[in-house]
């Protein structure tokens, strides 16, 4: 940050109390910058996203088929 | 819900707005001037909800409304209301009145998850999929999601040009215009005035209603196809395209991600989820009425056997002029024009919003233009490159709109599946996971949506079996 954006002035401590009172913790921006924890993706789950996107793949390539169909 | 108490992990602070740091409880918080801006959209829900009565219930409505009304008005948009007045010219009344109402329930039921998604977690759908399921799949879902909205984008402009062209306005300064409203919607660098002028043009969706009036439908016609579903009509490859199309006009993957990152934005909270339902059906509802209006005002084509297959916007209000006059036939244009330019405001919402959320980079509408030059200028590039492609002459628009309506239906399971694990995550919700006759309800429609899929792609690769069955 520039010394201009760390300047605490900017933001009236009204405005700072404010914000910790009215927001819940995990709502200010500072909290976003915690990641949330990968989450293992079992058996199932992985075998549904790869057919999805299997499946998705192959109706883009109709998609195309029937927009070249359509367009000769 | 989250808690900070699962942060395995930090990224440097992704905010450089104006900040400052105060220790609250012994650790030093950063706030920015996006926190203040939601702070004090949050006192007024807080005051609101304090009182009692019927007015201030009415005002904690009026406050929270917004994300669900806006997708679901947003997604009334130049491609669906177009679908939509391609299936009453061309099929008229009948099946597709209950048909659409259908899709806005099955609207419901998906949009419902990405209100509670929000307020629990605080995070877009973007961010949660990239940190739960990782950058792998993350990616996969970002590029569905990229490619579909651009496409759609484009289709909202070209909606704009053909309803402006109605009017006679040249396609550059139709372009123009649009763009300068967008624009307009975003120099207040607040969410709530954003939302509130959205909100405002949103509204003027159900123009298509005094549209339908003036037809003169036949009630009684209406009151039995909503009953019956009749008449039915052929299964064939037009009927099925229609049928995706119509679909994909009501649930699309910009949705998921535009409502969820708009419910954290607007700074909803679990508090608020009741509210954020009442703020989705609401939305469907209006959405409902203004496509059953739209089918209902295109019907009479049908009847008088005219042919709507190289329609566009402009040709449908000019083929509807000796029916409805001047006035209707121009209020039906400036519809096309308002579902375009809500849609583009919405849609490149969405795409900024999910760039920000997986680049890190500070993404809210409360961001003046300075801190959130990554996010304005996303959402800017996504609007203006899409306009620019619309001037390119001799677009099929009705050809297009169908086919970007059908690639939305086809990317749309895959995104569901994503908004179910999420959803049923308890690590993440909490209590708030969906219960089981939500999950039903999410799966039949997941299934649905692929079945319609599925027998598309059968009636492209082997018409013949269709033929086989009785259809064309």
């Amino acid at each position: 940050m520039t010394p201009k954006e760390q300047s605490p002035v900017l933001i009236s401590s009204a405005d700072q109390k404010l914000a910790l009172s009215s927001l819940e913790h995990d709502q200010l921006v500072h909290a976003k910058k915690h990641f949330i924890p990968r989450r293992h993706l079992k058996g199932p789950e992985l075998f549904v996203l790869w057919a999805l996107r299997i499946y998705l793949l192959f109706m883009m390539a109709v998609v195309g088929y029937q927009v070249w169909i359509a367009a000769h | 819900m989250l808690t900070s108490t699962m942060s395995v992990g930090s990224r440097p602070p992704h905010t450089k707005s104006t900040a400052a740091r105060i220790a609250d409880g012994g650790e030093v918080v950063v706030i920015t001037h996006e926190d203040v801006d939601r702070a004090h959209d949050r006192v007024r829900v807080s005051t609101a909800r304090a009182r009692r009565g019927f007015s201030s219930r009415a005002k904690l409505l009026w406050l929270l409304v917004g994300p669900g009304v806006l997708v679901m008005l947003g997604e009334n948009d130049g491609p669906s209301m177009l679908s939509y007045a391609a299936t009453g010219a061309k099929f008229g009344i009948g099946f597709f009145l209950p048909f659409v109402a259908l899709t806005f329930c099955m609207a419901i039921v998906v949009q419902e998850m990405t209100v509670r998604l929000g307020a629990a977690t605080h995070r877009g759908h973007a961010e949660l999929i990239f940190e739960r399921f990782g950058p792998f799949w993350g990616w996969f879902s970002m590029i569905d999601l990229g490619i579909g909205n651009f496409l759609t984008l484009i289709t909202e402009f070209i909606a704009i040009r053909a309803g402006l062209g109605f009017f006679g306005v040249p396609p550059w300064m139709a372009i123009l215009i649009a763009l300068v409203i967008l624009y307009g919607a975003l120099v207040s660098h607040r969410y709530w005035t954003w939302e509130r002028i959205t909100l405002a043009a949103a509204l003027f969706n159900l123009v298509f209603i005094p549209v339908a009036l003036m037809t003169h439908p036949s009630w009684h016609s209406v009151g039995h196809s909503f009953i019956t579903w009749q008449p039915l009509p052929g299964f064939n490859k037009d009927t099925l395209l229609i049928v995706l199309a119509d679909i994909g006009a009501t649930v699309t993957p910009w949705m998921l991600f535009f409502q969820q990152s708009a419910t954290v934005d607007k700074g909803m909270t679990t508090k608020d989820i009741r509210f954020g339902r009442i703020d989705t059906v609401l939305g469907a509802a209006l959405a409902t009425a203004a496509a059953v209006a739209t089918i209902l005002a295109t019907a009479p084509l049908f009847a008088h056997q005219m042919t709507a297959d190289t329609f566009q916007a402009a040709e449908f209000a000019q083929a509807l002029q000796p029916l409805i006059g001047r006035f209707g036939a121009s209020l039906f244009a400036l519809g096309m024009v308002e579902a375009g330019i809500v849609a583009s405001i919405t849609i490149s919402t969405s795409s900024a919003y999910a760039f920000g959320e997986v680049t890190h980079k500070p993404h809210s509408l409360n961001l003046p233009m300075g801190q959130g030059k990554a996010f304005y200028s996303v959402l800017t590039l996504c609007a203006v490159a899409a306009a620019a492609i619309v001037l390119i002459p001799g677009l099929p628009l009705v050809y297009v709109v169908l086919v970007v309506n059908v690639v939305a239906v086809l990317a749309m399971p895959p995104a569901l599946v994503f908004l179910f694990m999420l959803v049923n995550d308890q690590e993440i919700m909490g209590d708030l996971v969906s219960p089981r006759w939500a999950n039903g309800l999410a799966t039949a429609v997941v299934f649905i949506l692929t079945a319609a899929g599925v027998l598309f792609g059968i009636s492209i690769i082997a018409p013949n079996i269709f033929a086989a069955l009785g259809g064309k």
